[in-house]
């Protein structure tokens, strides 16, 4: 487990990371959403005791990352892939890892395997393409057979096959109990892969909840109701407004579009009037909007907005 | 799967750094370049003591003054070792790798002293036997006190080595890095003897390892022993200032 007790990070006059405080559970995948200069990075750093809170703490099941007896044994990162010196093949960069972390050589094989880099683990990671960069990443990450996972934007130049495997692989290892925390500014990734989601804003806490919950309170229900005879239409939207704290709005192909209503409630009320139906179904909310709709006051590089304040270091 | 319990502590840091030197060609380079420098070096010092007539010298003070220059390829050997990881980004990787980050420098430290004694004893030893035969005469062969120079230059290229990585730890990029190196071991100490000001020099790595390293000269303001504390102190203050840097900064 992750736990994060104010967590802050100033440079100068900005508070890239301010007072975050939230749990990483086991057994779960959590996401960890928020737009560019939101401070996830920042955050994902103090988090492997690469920078230094300004105040707080961050403690990966009980202690700083920097005082874990076996750190690679206990938690596997992976920042930036593209990190490596240009000149040291993959296969020495593992090693490298493996002498350092007390792992046995031979597991850096076992790992070039897994990720599929089998065959290029002798060349120069200079060469390496950005999907190759973020395998030998998730490589480094897989070493130690860690209990907590920590991935920076681990599908950031992956071909969509590499897409599904970060997917695939990450559900399994939350599956077998770990901890899996997972930044991403790709909302449809999240959409599939996360369990929870922490989202973040100018490096403040805007949302630490389960993905149901996320989207169910972003937006109220809604659905969608397609009534074929006008006369019927009309009786059903006068119906639906009567209900009060619902808005109906007739869309362009004739259907009424309900808001505040799940798709269950308009039924029950159609049936009521004897309206005839053609299509009935709940509305929901993508995670996308929903996000959008959370961050939409803590874009820090929004377009036309003359800039933010903010710094996301490369 | 279970893997085996294998500790990860200093030995496997070391180790680590030791396999990142030579995983890249730079390492290579400078050990050669190292040779070719003190080859030719020893060589003209020789023949310009044979031919310009100087008293009779130690074979191995022709090796002893090539440190001046080779000195900088054993610096470059240490500090690419440093600064490479932060042009790259790879520190982050390593720091994670060993959180401890004194382990870090010390590891560095380390494996870095230790190519560069081996690196300058052999240097030492083939710079000998090549000013032996451009001396033709004009120098004295005692075995105790050939081995004792070249060792002395192992020594001093070791503790060159540490301070530099003790240097670049503080300084980070190549360019600071080279500036403080050149200016500390060549630039200013000999700017100061041309202003007649050796008794500061004697108190620089320059000086004093100067003294450590020559033999038979006469003239040294303090004994072998003294020269290679002053030199070793120099060392340990770079390492301290680069180890607060390290400790400091975030990666």
């Amino acid at each position: 487990m992750i736990s994060l007790r104010g967590l802050t990070k100033r440079y100068g006059g900005t508070l890239a990371v301010d007072d975050l405080t939230f749990d990483v559970r086991a057994g779960l995948v959590t996401g960890f959403l928020g737009p560019n200069g939101a401070g996830k990075s920042t955050t994902l750093r103090m988090v492997l005791g690469l920078d230094h809170p300004t105040r707080g703490r961050a403690l990966i099941g009980g202690r700083p990352y920097a005082e874990l007896h076996r750190p690679l044994r206990a938690v596997g990162a992976m920042l930036d892939s593209r990190a490596v010196h240009p000149a040291r093949s993959g296969r020495a960069h593992l090693v490298a890892q493996a002498r350092a972390g007390g792992i046995p050589v031979r597991r850096v094989d076992e790992v070039l395997e897994a990720v599929g880099l089998g065959a290029a683990a002798r060349r120069p990671a200079g060469t390496y393409s950005l999907g190759m960069s973020g395998r030998l990443g998730v490589a480094g990450a897989l070493l130690g057979d860690p209990a907590v996972l920590v991935l920076d934007e681990p599908v950031n130049g992956l071909d969509p096959e590499g897409v599904r495997w970060i997917r695939r692989l990450v559900r399994e290892e939350a599956a077998r109990g770990r901890t899996v925390f997972l930044s991403s500014h790709l909302m449809s990734e999240m959409e599939l892969t996360a369990d929870r989601l922490v989202v973040i804003g100018r490096g403040r806490l805007l949302s630490d909840t389960s993905m149901a919950d996320f989207l169910a309170s972003a937006s109220p229900p809604s659905a969608r109701v397609a009534v074929p005879d006008p006369e019927e239409r009309a009786a059903l939207a006068r119906g639906l407004a009567a209900l009060g704290g619902v808005s109906v709005e007739a869309a362009a192909d004739g259907s009424l579009a309900v808001g505040g209503r799940t798709a269950a409630e308009v039924g029950d009320l159609a049936h009521r009037c004897g309206a005839r139906l053609h299509g009935l179904r709940d509305v929901r909310v993508s995670l996308e909007e929903a996000y959008m709709e959370l961050t939409a006051h803590s874009v820090e590089y929004a377009a036309g907005t003359g800039g933010g304040h903010g710094e996301e270091r490369a | 799967m279970r893997l085996p319990l294998l500790s990860p502590a200093f030995p496997g840091t070391v180790g680590s750094e030791w396999g990142k030197l030579w995983s890249v060609r730079s390492a290579g380079l400078c050990l050669l370049a190292a040779l070719v420098v003190t080859g030719v070096f020893s060589y003209y010092y020789g023949a310009i003591a044979r031919i310009n007539g100087h008293p009779v010298q130690p074979v191995g003070n022709a090796a002893a003054s090539s440190v001046v220059l080779v000195q900088f390829a054993f610096a470059v050997l240490a500090m690419v070792a440093v600064t490479s990881e932060y042009t790259t980004g790879s520190i982050r990787a390593t720091l994670l790798w060993t959180p401890r980050r004194h382990r870090v420098q010390a590891a560095k430290a380390l494996v870095a002293a230790g190519v560069a004694f081996s690196g300058g004893t052999v240097c030492a030893v083939l710079g000998t036997a090549v000013a032996w035969g451009a001396f033709d005469g004009r120098a004295s062969f005692d075995a105790g006190t050939t081995a004792r120079q070249v060792l002395a230059v192992g020594v001093y290229q070791a503790l060159v080595a540490v301070l530099t990585v003790g240097v670049a730890f503080a300084a980070r990029h190549p360019a600071g890095a080279l500036a403080v190196l050149v200016s500390l071991l060549w630039a200013v100490p000999s700017t100061l003897l041309g202003l007649g000001a050796a008794t500061v020099v004697d108190g620089l790595p320059y000086g004093a390892g100067g003294h450590f390293v020559s033999a038979g000269a006469g003239g040294a303001p303090y004994g072998p022993v003294t020269a290679v504390l002053i030199v070793a102190a120099w060392a340990a203050a770079a390492h301290l200032a680069g180890r607060y840097a390290l400790h400091r900064a975030d990666a």
